[in-house]
């Protein structure tokens, strides 16, 4: 049985939550022990958490001014989504030659819920919303784990925190695109058919959609 | 309550031993918590501190005893270890998490027929193909499509999945499958049977998945609350939770195993017991407020039962000490049950005379009560019921009743004939209060053995003459002088408790009868209970009778307890002496004693135990061995002998067992291998890595 630290594993969740959410703004200044005391942890976890984060490039660390909250911004956009469509399309080509019947099944089982969810929604909510980008979360993992490569999805699992982010920021202006949906549908029928190009091509359309309709609803650089 | 001197650092410049360590122990009873701040490395007890259990929110009680024992110098302390009774309230009150529980390549019809559906803790238990057999082949293909459905419809209506497949300590590919794939659309916690126990017993493999499933938030808010209230009090160390048998884990191996937990107090007394004596043969018995619990001490360890523990009436796979609890206490309730007949619990109450120090108007009213007139006064005017806090948010919830109920408790504690009149009822199984009680907002109170230690002159901490007056009125009522009531209620709890120890120890049962108040003729000692032998064809029973009270004319027996008992808790010194002297054993109270429990929780050493499975690897017809598996939880590997099999198997187990002890903060562990053949060229190799915890510097 593996053996996690529960203390640096809670804290981390709690405060990437903080990151990703907004409610620790981009390029806000982080104090550690005023952290601790708010999450009413004790100071070691609550560091050690800040490290893992500044890997996931959430954090930043430096060595005169202390912490604080990674920027977000159109640049920052641009290399992040350059970095998940040529990795997202990559992980949808290997999961179609890849993807295992268990694989599959997890695959189905999820898009299956997620029509489930997105048909029951009657109103965007934030709430909603947050619920749908969570499977869309999951989707991408499963897809992931179907390509069989370990470094892939872990890659792509800290681009889709920054990526969360940026969505966030953009929220004000924008919904959850219902026609991802109907992607992952055509996703996962041509992982289960095995058709590479056609995972690959959908994957990458789907992704780059994303960026496009988060780049538009950004503020302008600069303001 | 009670603190003893505050702690501090040594401070002599020159010390004989450069190492020193504070380390706290904590033990979260069913009535006390308890705590003792102990110097690791010279073994001397420097604080110690009891406050009342918090059920509603063990954090509480905690905080409360981490205040009451002034750590000067928090930095000081090196490790926090408790153990908790967390656990096995959770399942006996059926307070744990909503659990689904997915039964893989069981047989629907075979459970049925052995109404095994009820062992299995949990009423969302499901079916689905796959499984393996005996040799660890797949019985049939894994439904993982029918298990993702069933995930889905579960949404919202459960809290953690438990997973159990057949014999998947041999193999356990569906499980793992299961975990994988259940993971990736759901945020569950899942919980996998192989991982709890390398036994191949199915019901109880998959109960024990269940009941971890149910058990895993309560124990992490547990620690979440414990490092919380640590936080607070500036303590940075490790914290290592008490196991069922007596050793300890650390904190994030708890959170993920909470059902080792199980029994995890008594095992704590016992060691605790051991730890004070310094005895390597003795019986621990641990009176508490609310039970008395019975371990062994052989070679210097608490004797771990073969069979896996049992809790609230579900056999586990997890392994916990050997013990015997019995529902009787300092503040078991003395009642008149039907035909007169004394019952001392299992009910826990507040003593009398308590109460009376905290309610002046009850004291008068008691020493009222005895002013009137013999038989006019029924013993329910010796129950109190009162209110513990304020009612909160909740109200809203609450029936009509009690509201009104917790409304006339408000000006203080009412007995019971009040409370009816009150309310206009007749019976006090009419109040339906049982919630209320639970959430612990209102109390009940009356007369207990404390009581009588106050009268006795035994124990001095509460109001003795209220106590006195409520003996008056007890006895009075069934025309009795009070102290030949006393001595009969004493004989009662010393046959108690020498009962547990005869069926303890000899593993034989035989019931107890119950003595009449009445009707006794009381001659300087006290005989045994009508109905206890004479007319009686029970020799056993006789047996036993006969040499508590040595009755009959001509034959003398005897039951002689070989080891010393030594006696835990408040309770222990005035509760146990008559015990030992009719074992014709000694009776040590070491000093302390009183936190041995508290004790325990730090005396015990880090274990880690590292099971892997090897048996043969069986040709399609199953007439040929075509090899050799040594399955661990997490792979498998194939030899062509079995000698070669069991080497990698003792390597490998050895290997993990002592990483993990290392891990979970032992000290320089040691490991012993074991292998244990299962019959059929199937062994179980076990390394168990066990060192005292290391403290950090």
């Amino acid at each position: 049985m593996e053996l996690v630290n529960v203390g640096t594993q809670r804290a981390c969740g709690l405060i990437r939550e903080k990151i990703v959410t907004l409610e620790l703004a981009p390029g806000a200044p982080i104090n550690e022990q005023e952290l601790a005391e708010e999450l009413e942890m004790a100071l070691a976890p609550v560091r050690e958490a800040l490290k893992l984060l500044a890997y996931d490039g959430l954090v930043v660390i430096t060595p005169r001014h202390g912490l604080y909250v990674a920027e977000a911004n159109l640049s920052d956009l641009e290399q992040v989504s350059e970095m998940r469509l040529a990795l997202e399309a990559l992980c949808a080509r290997l999961a179609a030659q890849r993807a295992t019947s268990d694989d599959l099944a997890v695959l189905e089982a999820l898009r299956q819920e997620q029509a489930q969810r997105a048909a029951g929604i009657e109103k965007a909510t934030a709430e909603a919303t947050r619920g749908l980008f969570d499977l869309d979360h999951k989707f991408h993992q499963a897809v992931a784990r179907a390509a069989q490569n370990r470094y892939l999805a872990d890659t792509l699992e800290r681009y889709y925190g920054l990526s969360l982010r940026l969505w966030y920021l953009a929220l004000p202006h924008l919904g959850f695109l219902p026609s991802a949906v109907e992607e992952h549908l055509g996703l996962v029928d041509a992982i289960k058919s095995g058709d590479a190009d056609r995972a690959e091509q959908i994957m990458r359309r789907h992704v780059g959609d994303f960026y496009d309709n988060v780049r538009g609803a950004l503020p302008a650089e600069g303001e | 309550m009670e603190s003893e001197a505050a702690a501090g650092r040594a401070q002599d410049g020159a010390p004989q031993r450069h190492r020193s360590g504070l380390v706290l122990g904590i033990d979260t009873g069913g009535t006390y918590t308890d705590g003792v701040l102990l110097d690791y490395y010279s073994r001397r007890v420097l604080a110690s501190h009891k406050s009342l259990t918090t059920r509603r929110d063990f954090a509480i009680g905690i905080e409360s005893v981490i205040e009451g024992i002034h750590i000067q110098d928090p930095s000081a302390v090196k490790m926090v270890s408790i153990s908790t009774t967390l656990a096995t309230n959770a399942i006996a009150e059926g307070k744990g998490k909503r659990v689904a529980l997915f039964l893989v390549g069981y047989d629907p019809e075979l459970i049925a027929s052995f109404k095994m559906e009820n062992h299995f803790a949990t009423p969302h238990y499901y079916y689905f193909a796959g499984g393996h057999d005996l040799y660890g082949r797949e019985k049939a293909e894994l439904d993982l499509q029918g298990i993702l459905a069933q995930v889905g419809q579960l949404r919202g209506k459960v809290e953690a999945i438990a997973v159990s497949s057949y014999f998947s300590p041999l193999n356990p590919e569906h499980e793992n499958r299961v975990y994988q794939a259940v993971s990736r659309i759901s945020d569950l916690p899942v919980v996998l049977g192989h991982q709890l126990s390398t036994k191949l017993g199915s019901v109880e493999r998959a109960t024990t998945a269940a009941l971890n499933a149910s058990l895993l938030a309560v124990l992490q808010d547990f620690i979440i609350a414990v490092r919380r209230a640590m936080e607070r009090r500036r303590i940075d160390a490790p914290l290592m939770v008490v196991r069922g048998d007596g050793t300890l884990m650390s904190d994030e191996f708890a959170a993920r195993t909470p059902v080792e937990t199980i029994h995890s107090g008594p095992a704590a007394s016992a060691i605790g017991g051991r730890f004070l004596s310094e005895l390597d043969e003795a019986l621990v018995i641990d009176v508490g407020g609310t039970t008395t619990d019975i371990a062994l001490i052989e070679g210097g360890q608490v004797t771990v039962s073969e069979e896996g523990a049992t809790v609230g009436g579900y056999n586990t796979a997890v392994s916990a000490a050997n013990l015997l609890s019995i529902a009787l206490g300092g503040d078991s309730h003395i009642t008149l049950g039907r035909e007169q007949v004394i019952a001392v619990g299992p009910e826990r109450v507040m003593p009398l005379a308590q109460l009376a120090q905290q309610h002046p108007e009850v004291r008068k009213q008691l020493l009222t009560l005895r002013q009137r007139p013999r038989g006019h006064v029924t013993l329910d005017w010796l129950e109190y019921w009162y209110l513990l806090r304020g009612p909160g948010e909740a109200i809203d919830r609450w029936t009509a009743q009690e509201k009104a109920l917790v409304e006339f408790l408000g000006d203080g504690p009412r007995p019971l004939p009040e409370i009816l009149k009150h309310l206009k009822l007749l019976h006090a199984a009419q109040i339906g209060a049982q919630e209320l009680l639970r959430q612990e907002i209102i109390g009940k109170a009356g007369l207990t053995p404390t009581d009588l230690m106050h009268v006795e002159g035994k124990y001095s901490q509460w109001d003795a003459e209220a106590a006195a007056a409520a003996l008056d009125v007890f006895a009075g009522s069934q025309y009795q002088d009070p102290a030949s009531l006393c001595q009969l209620i004493w004989s009662q709890v010393n046959e108690m408790i020498v009962h547990a120890v005869v069926t303890f120890l000899s593993g034989k049962r035989f019931d107890l009868p119950r003595r009449r108040a009445g009707g006794q003729q009381l001659s300087g000692s006290v005989s045994p209970p009508a109905g206890a032998g004479a007319e009686d064809e029970d020799i056993g029973r006789w047996f036993f009778y006969n040499s508590l009270y040595s009755a009959h004319p001509h034959l003398e027996t005897q039951i002689r307890l070989r080891q010393p008992i030594v006696g835990i808790g408040a309770a222990a010194s005035v509760m146990l002496s008559e015990a030992a002297r009719a074992l014709y054993t000694d009776l040590i109270l070491p000093e302390h004693y009183q936190v041995a429990n508290a004790l325990g929780a730090i005396a015990g050493s880090v274990m880690v135990v590292e099971e892997l499975l090897v048996y043969p690897r069986l040709s399609d017809s199953g007439l040929e061995v075509l090899g050799y598996y040594v399955q661990a939880s997490d792979q498998r590997q194939e030899f062509e002998e079995m000698d070669d099999a069991l080497a990698q198997a003792r390597a490998l187990s050895e290997e993990r067992a002592l990483g993990g002890a290392i891990r979970s903060g032992a000290d320089s562990p040691q490991v012993e291998v074991e292998v244990l053949s299962d019959g059929l060229d199937s062994f179980r190799v076990r390394a168990k890595a066990m060192g005292s915890p290391r403290l950090m510097d």
